[in-house]
This record gives structure tokens, sequence and C-alpha cells, in this order.
């Protein structure tokens, strides 16, 4: 049993090893090639897991030939856009001004409730909200609203809104994010003195749920199992 | 990124390189060992009446110490069932021996023979093995 325990522990750090190094594509939308291989992955990585008599490199080995393998894949699909196209297929417009583009549609295999379907994941709920609708090669729909159906932006009404900042976890349950706090160039003095001033004497900093903050002092602090409160104007 | 990326695939195909030629190396040396110490027992029995000599036994003995020897290597390479059958085999020929069942001896013999030849056959990298 001991041998099995080892096993699964040394495939789990390998298995998660491969989907490092092929990247973050794998956990979300993957191109064909990276479907297949996930699923392949996680049929080979079970074999040598359970069974004891099969050596632990005969699930290695194959593991660590397909992540070449990927490698090699992405490497000439990188190299020429026809590689690429014949890897993983090319986007193909399935709406475009005129209509469905009925062709495109068969020659992708989709019915008119998958292409309804792909559209209301976009937000638009009739075809004639839609001026382009293209199918990627991850097999996820993309959609171009026509302009009366497209959102209004600020730069439709003119606005002038100043650029937002991307706010910084500092404390995440309890835990100073020590890299982050570079990012604002600030310390964890900075840190423990706006929480004693926001929340009181008996705050500590094990007790916050989340403290964020961004460039232009705009600050979220929540205790663990009370309300969060907001401020503006932090100075930094 | 692109760096670690690089070097790790470098990295594991080295790795795989030497896995190929160790596999190689350890399987077919220990094979051909058992191989080899089984014709040297069959010449040694050749028209003997009775198996029970010193000689027999030594030689058996050395078979099956070379076999365990190059096992405990193999098993990290090899699917311990697909070699089983000869570490089974040397012990049914002690037992042979023991009874001066010549015959058995022979034909168990030969199974040793066929399972390291055949395992030698459906190791290598040829197209009916990989089809």
């Amino acid at each position: 049993m001991l041998t099995i325990i080892i096993r699964a522990i040394v495939i789990y750090v390998l298995v998660l090893f491969v989907f490092r190094i092929m990247g973050k594509r794998q956990i979300g939308q993957m191109q064909p090639y990276e479907l297949v291989l996930t699923l392949i992955i996680a049929d080979l990585a079970t074999i040598p897991m359970a069974e004891v008599s099969v050596p632990v490199l005969h699930g290695i080995v194959p593991l660590l030939t397909l992540v070449i393998l990927h490698f090699v894949l992405s490497q000439l699909s990188k190299l020429s856009p026809r590689i690429a196209q014949l890897i993983s297929g090319k986007p193909v417009i399935v709406i475009n001004p005129k209509g469905i583009d009925y062709i495109a549609m068969k020659s992708l295999d989709i019915s008119i409730d998958d292409l309804f379907e792909g559209i209301r994941g976009q937000g638009y709920f009739a075809m004639e909200q839609v001026q382009y609708a293209i199918m990627e090669t991850t097999g996820k729909l993309s959609v171009v609203p026509k302009a009366g159906y497209a959102p209004v932006t600020n730069i439709d009404l003119k606005n002038k809104v100043d650029n937002n900042f991307l706010p910084v976890n500092l404390v995440c349950e309890g835990q100073v994010m020590e890299n982050n706090l570079k990012l604002l160039n600030v310390d964890q003095e900075f840190v423990k003195s706006f929480i004693l001033k926001k929340i009181g004497k008996s705050a500590k900093i094990k007790n916050v749920l989340l403290f964020t903050l961004d460039k232009s002092g705009n600050a979220y602090l929540q205790m663990k199992g009370e309300e969060f409160k907001t401020f503006q104007g932090v100075k930094i | 990124m692109r760096k670690f990326v690089l070097i790790n695939v470098v990295i594991i195909f080295l790795f795989l390189v030497v896995i190929c030629i160790a596999e190689d190396l350890i399987v077919t040396s220990g094979v051909k060992k058992v191989n080899e110490d089984c014709m040297a027992i069959e010449e040694l029995v050749d028209h003997m009446e009775d198996l029970r000599t010193m000689e027999v036994v030594m030689a058996i003995e050395n078979l099956e110490y070379n076999w365990t020897k190059n096992e405990s290597a193999m098993c990290y390479l090899v699917n311990h069932k697909s070699i089983q059958e000869i570490g089974l085999e040397i012990s049914k020929l002690k037992g042979y021996l023991e009874n001066n069942e010549s015959n058995d001896f022979m034909s168990s013999l030969d199974a040793i023979k066929f399972y390291s030849h055949s395992y030698l056959h459906f190791m290598g990298a040829s197209l009916h093995n990989i089809l």
C-alpha cells in the first residue's frame, strides 16, 4: 500500500509539473491537440498509480514524451501559420452582416441551436443583434454586436474618466502578501497602522479577511466575520 | 518562462534518452545472461543419466543468482508480470533436479530460453511491436 501512496504522490507531482510546463491554457479553453493531450495524461497517470507490477517509469516516460511532443507542436505552430492551421484549425465566421453563413455552419457541423447557445453565452439573445460571430479554434464563439446593440462606453458618451488601477491584495486571510507590498511601495508597518487606524486598537492582521489597495488610494477592508469597509483617498 | 520551459524540455529529452539506453543495456544484458547460463546447463546435462551432480547444482545456483541480481534492476524498467515466468521456471528447475526428472528439467530449461528470447523480441522497437 505504501508503494501505491508513493506512486500516487510521484505521479501527482509529475502531472502538476507537466501542466505547469504546458501553460495556463490547459486549465481553461484548449486547442484540439491540447485537449487530446490532457485526456491522455489523465489516463496515463492512473496506470502505474494502482498497478503495482507496472514500473512507475511506464507512466513517467510516456508523460514526459507527451511534454516534448507538446513543445514541438507548439513551436511548429508558432513557426508557420499553415502548420498552426493544420494542428489547431482556423477561426470561422459563422454570422456575417448578411446573416448566418450556412456553409460555414455545416462545415463546423454545428446546429442553429448550438449557434444560439453560443450567442446567448455572450449576452445576446436575438440574431439581429449580431454583426459577426466567429467560431474560435478553441470552440468558443466570439460575437461582435451591431453598433446599435453594443454597450455604451465612456468614449461614446465623451465622458472624461480616470484610468482604473488594479487593486492589489495586501492582506489575504490574515497573511500579509510580501511581494504585493513592493508593487505599491508600502511596508508591513503601513498595513498595520492603516488597520489600527480604521478598525481600532483591537484589530490584528491575522483577523483581516481581505485588504486591497490601488494606486489611486481606493481601499477595501474586511475583517473576518464582519462587514466590509471601503476608503478613498488613502495616502500611500 | 520560455527559458524555463526550454531547459525543462532539454532535461526531459536527455532523461528519456538515458532511460532508453539504460533499458536496452540492463534488460538485454540480464536476459542474455540467463540465456547463456541456460545454454551452459544444457551442454552440461547433455547425455547425463543422473542430473544430481555437483556441477549441475552449482550451474542452477549460478543461474538463479544471476537472474535474481538482474531481476531487481529490471523491475525498475519492465512490467514485473512479463518477467516473472523466468523466475518461476528456475524454481521448477530446482525441483526437477532434486527428483532427477530429466525430461521436465529439459523442457523447463527450454521454457526459460523461450521466455528470455521472446522478451528480447517483444522489447525491441520493431514495426511488429509498435503496431
